[in-house]
């Protein structure tokens, strides 16, 4: 009923490629987008600045992941890393007086550079050694960061970001910044997903599936690896910055550890690898779940209904969090994003359970 | 001279200790296929077990650890059995983020049920060194290491008895093994056992150095080298492996650190990971994957 | 599937619930909120501490409160996570929290423009920025306690008094290979150069359970004293190391982040001679404690285990309370009630020489100094407690103001 089929006819080549073929997805998406649009509208400032923001920046960061994760193939335990290098960049950009534009096209290309060198690990092997190899990336990422006080900003490692000005907007306030990283995650979205359509994405694919199989059909694999790392880091390193500048407004080395690589991937695995979708699925259940789950049984122990030792209910979350990312890799291992598809497909053939064919 | 060799023995007698969690890895990679990353926190969940036996319970020490040892066997089967079971056949990433999913659940279970404040251990290693000439040797050290050669040495051994040699025919091949008769399942349901064990023998010795606490599942960074550098399947290669990461990441950083002016076994150890990768990426005595269109 | 997307459906309407229960607000409480990390980096002491603070805040409410006003603490867990830490934040601020307490590094640094932002009086004892004692520049962040520069110094200072001099002694400063760690190095080359002493630095690797190699070379290194700058499960190993080394526990002095706990997994008795810098007394013997005791602990109102009453980082966590209490006291005689962020900080800055019934050295707050004098004493550890062997004391203020000023001037100009 809502995904009306019949009489949808797609009588020109562009309408039938366009991205979302079947109409009832495109109101969808046009609903969405009002809905973040109109978001510090409707939107008290905790939820627009807490919840709503960082999800967005997350979800751009997990989407330039799942690029090379899902579409790509190459697995990547240090894609923090590669969002603290673009954070880096930018603040030092925009600290020495240059445009805010040039600072996140330049933390974009510093990423880019410096996450082909952890792409150089993926020529040579796959699978868990690129895991293990890229984990080694992070460390040492890490350890220059800490140990350049030029970088990390002196004694006190933590860095300001300066007031910028992006497209003449200046970026204070909550609007301003959920504005700017709206717009950044919808250039994401929008790119991802016409690259899984073109014949980079296509390559990108076969490379997934077999690389040996893909360099027989005339596929350079060398090449589209490289490719999907520069393509990736570079979106990872913008997303980097837009963290930075919308979100944190403060740049320290721990906000790009190891385990935040670690939550990246879990937001990949969870959303469902390789999906556009999923990658905003992920990142909100990454994100938000711990929040939710600290906030649920802070209030459970107020009500009275949890008589546990403080210490107890701090790790309860932890506990819970853990088995749910364990669950979901046993029950759903397509992750979230399969939960919509099954969703999307029952009310395709709504009112009938199964299609006729 | 005496500077170089004090780095270079307690450099590979810590690297013996790393091997202690690198053991486990190894024991279930070469049965099962699967990287346990949980193995760091399988560590931190056995030496809470043993605190718990003897600063809750007030058992002699020893008593504990062997309780320890059972209940860690137990363990380690019932996380093959609920959860590594069910993921036969899943791409390497989700095997991967389960065990890292077990890992963050673990770290909640130990410091959640049993406090969060480190804890102490004490197995009665006196701290006095041992004094060769200019050379201290650190006792704690030294009965790791030797601990961990003497669990290399009976793993050794142990797949040379009857269930060892049923291991070694999964570790080859699950498909042929079956069609002889092999229980697969409970080959691997045994190295997760044996895993479980190696990690209560690391658990007791960092855990009486370092206290018990979450930070115990960190160890799992220089096993992980230890793993990479000796080759995935191999156990001499955990031996081999650990005394050479051991000894890098003391004599490098002894020489480096002071004209650097920082901490760099990290560094050494991740570019230890990066260069066997890119060398050669099973290790020295691993076995080379062949891989087939 | 399907019973895990109930599962699912039922966390979000738990999340619902909390979204909805906790909108209220109550005129004649006064909310603090402790948001700290109770699962991740700083484990080895939030728990003892916020339980310090919470029946701190207890013993205040069953005592009447302060002009009608009583306490109230929210607690979270934040992980250590700036991104936790700035949802819990944004929320308790819903819920009106007058001040904020992280006991996180990465999460007061994420928030400190923040709390400048909303005029949030936020606390940073023994963590944070070190530069956040200028008050001018950070008018609504309260150090409160002796920075880790003050306490450098102070540790210096003891040095000079025992030896009679500084000049020509050697002081090695073993660290954590982390901003942390690194944070006293340029107050203690300062100190080294004006006192003519040889000073040299020794960092592990990061969580420094493994120290053996940087001890070979502190050995040989042979100083007069060691300085250790770590945090957890690093500490014990550095004495360990240190002790084993042959250096006499007399002579190793340790950073503020040294508890009953470490020195047990030291061993007792090896531990015995160990010296620490304190900001806060230890034990049950003052006033403060004893009402504790009596009014909170015993009836069974006590919010953990009643053995870490007393503890170090237990009594830390009453100091910290009993500060800003001490303020909102002051704030409230001032200007009346309803509190907010400005008077609290205005009562901060009220506070002359208080020392919370003995606990603590007298601590002195004004509009530019947030940190109080950077007072501490030294405190050793005998075989079952640590035991003061000296009195409060600050030295070397002028060099620490220096490296505040610097880092200060640094913010201002937006780094």
């Amino acid at each position: 009923m809502f995904y009306r089929l019949s009489g949808v006819h797609h009588t020109r080549y562009e309408t039938a490629r366009q991205l979302w073929p079947i109409p009832a997805d495109r109101w969808q998406v046009w609903i969405l987008l009002a809905l973040a649009l109109g978001a510090p509208l409707y939107m008290a400032d905790l939820y627009l600045t807490s919840y709503m923001l960082p999800w967005l920046v997350w979800s751009a960061a997990a989407l330039s992941l799942t690029l090379l994760m899902g579409v790509a193939g190459q697995l990547h335990f240090g894609f923090a890393a590669v969002m603290a290098i673009g954070a880096y960049t930018s603040i030092h950009i925009a600290r020495a007086g240059w445009p805010f534009e040039i600072a996140l096209i330049g933390a974009g290309l510093t990423a880019a550079v410096i996450g082909c060198v952890f792409g150089a690990a993926a020529l040579r092997v796959k699978g868990l050694y690129l895991v293990m190899a890229t984990l080694a990336m992070q460390y040492l990422v890490d350890w220059v960061i800490i140990n350049v006080p030029a970088i990390s900003g002196g004694a006190q490692a933590t860095l300001q970001t300066p007031d910028v000005t992006f497209l003449f907007v200046p970026m204070q306030g909550d609007t301003a910044l959920y504005y700017g990283a709206l717009l950044w995650a919808v250039i994401v979205t929008v790119l991802v997903l016409n690259i899984k359509r073109t014949s980079f994405g296509r390559a990108l694919v076969a490379v997934r599936d077999k690389d040996y199989a893909a360099s027989i059909i005339g596929v350079n694999s060398f090449k589209y690896k490289l490719l999907a790392f520069f393509t990736s880091s570079f979106l990872g390193g913008v997303s980097g910055a837009v963290l930075a500048f919308c979100y944190y407004q403060a740049v320290t080395p721990e906000q790009f550890g190891f385990n935040v690589s670690i939550q990246l991937v879990a937001m990949v695995l969870v959303g469902g690898l390789g999906s556009v979708i999923g990658a905003y699925l992920g990142a909100g259940f990454v994100l938000l779940a711990p929040i939710f789950l600290t906030n649920a049984m802070a209030y459970a122990a107020i009500q009275g209904w949890l008589t546990v030792s403080s210490n107890l209910l701090a790790h309860i979350p932890l506990m819970a969090y853990g088995a749910l990312i364990i669950g979901f890799l046993l029950f759903e291992p397509l992750g979230l994003a399969k939960i919509y598809d099954n969703i999307r497909k029952y009310f395709l053939v709504w009112p009938f359970r199964h299609s006729g064919s | 001279m005496a500077y170089f060799l004090e780095l270079l023995v307690n450099g590979a007698l810590t690297g013996l200790m790393y091997s202690l969690v690198a053991l486990g890895i190894v024991l279930i990679y070469k049965s099962a296929g699967v990287p346990n990353l949980a193995q760091g926190a399988m560590v931190m969940l056995s030496a809470y077990f043993i605190w718990m036996f003897t600063a809750m319970a007030g058992m002699p020490i020893f008593v504990s650890i062997g309780l320890a040892v059972v209940a860690m066997f137990a363990f380690g089967l019932l996380a093959e059995r609920l959860l590594l079971r069910k993921m036969v056949g899943q791409p390497i990433i989700m095997i991967v983020m389960l065990t890292l999913g077990l890992e963050i659940f673990l770290r909640g279970v130990g410091p959640g049920f049993l406090g969060a404040a480190p804890k102490s251990l004490d197995l009665g290693i006196p701290l006095t060194p041992i004094i060769v000439g200019d050379v201290f040797i650190n006792r704690d050290y030294l009965i790791g290491g030797i601990v961990a050669v003497v669990l290399i040495g009976l793993s050794l051994l142990f797949f040379r008895t009857r269930i060892g040699t049923k291991l070694r025919a999964v570790s080859d091949d699950h498909v042929s093994s079956w069609s002889v008769g092999i229980s697969v399942e409970r080959a691997i349901g045994i190295s997760w056992g044996l895993a479980g064990i190696s990690a209560v023998a690391a658990g007791a010795l960092w855990g009486s150095v370092q206290g018990v606490d979450w930070t115990l599942s960190a160890l799992l960074f220089p096993a992980i080298a230890v793993v990479i550098l000796g080759g995935l399947d191999s156990i001499i290669g955990v031996l081999v492996a650990g005394l050479i990461v051991g000894i890098l990441g003391s004599v490098i950083p002894g020489y480096v650190d002071p004209i650097v002016g920082g901490g760099t076994r990290n560094v050494v150890t991740s570019l230890i990971i990066l260069f066997t990768i890119m060398l050669r990426p099973h290790g020295i005595f691993g076995r080379e994957d062949i891989e087939r269109v | 599937m399907r019973g895990l997307f109930k599962g699912l459906i039922g966390t979000v309407a738990a999340a619902a619930l909390t979204v909805t229960g906790t909108a209220k607000t109550d005129d004649d409480t006064i909310k603090f909120a402790l948001l700290q990390d109770f699962t991740a980096v700083y484990t080895f002491v939030t728990d003892e501490y916020n339980q310090g603070q919470r029946d701190y805040l207890t013993l205040i409410n069953e005592e009447g409160g302060i002009d009608g006003y009583t306490f109230q603490a929210l607690v979270r867990d934040t992980g250590n996570e700036p991104q936790r830490g700035l949802e819990a934040y944004n929320r308790a601020r819903r819920e009106g929290a007058v001040l904020v307490d992280f006991l996180s590094t990465p999460v007061s640094r994420a928030a400190v423009s923040r709390v400048l932002r909303d005029e949030i009086v936020m606390i940073t004892v023994l963590h944070g920025r070190g530069d956040a004692s200028d008050g001018t520049t950070f008018p609504y962040v309260f150090p409160m306690m002796a920075t880790y520069w003050s306490q450098a110094a102070v540790l210096a200072d003891h040095i000079e008094q025992n030896e009679d001099g500084l000049e020509g002694k050697r002081i090695a400063h073993v660290y954590i290979d982390s901003p942390f760690g690194r944070e006293p190095v340029p107050v203690m080359q300062e100190l080294a150069e004006r006192k003519g002493f040889e000073y040299r630095t020794f960092a592990y690797p990061s969580p420094g359970t493994e120290q053996s190699a940087t001890w070979s070379d502190v050995r040989r290194y042979r100083p007069d004293y060691v300085m250790i700058w770590g945090a957890g499960g690093g500490q014990p190993v550095s004495v360990r190391e240190a002790i084993r080394n042959g250096i006499a526990p007399e002579r190793i002095l340790s950073v503020v982040w040294m508890a009953e706990t470490d020195a047990r997994t030291v061993g007792t008795d090896v531990a015995t001679g160990l010296k620490r810098f304190e900001a806060v007394a230890t034990g049950t013997d003052y006033p403060i404690m004893e009402r504790i005791m009596e009014t909170v602990i015993e009836p069974g109102l006590g919010t953990g285990d009643s053995e870490n009453v007393g503890t170090t980082y237990y009594n830390i966590g009453v100091a910290s309370m009993a500060v800003s209490v001490e303020a909102a006291r002051l704030a409230l005689e001032e200007y009346g009630g309803p509190l907010t962020g400005e008077k609290l900080r205005d009562g901060f800055r009220m506070i002359e020489d208080y020392d919370a019934e003995g606990m603590m050295p007298p601590l002195t707050f004004s509009e530019e100094d947030h940190q109080g004098g950077g007072f501490g004493r030294i405190s050793q550890w005998n075989g079952e407690a640590w035991e003061p062997v000296t009195d409060w004391y600050a030295s070397y203020q002028d060099i620490v103001w220096e490296e505040i000023e610097k880092d200060a001037a640094g913010f201002r100009e937006g780094r």
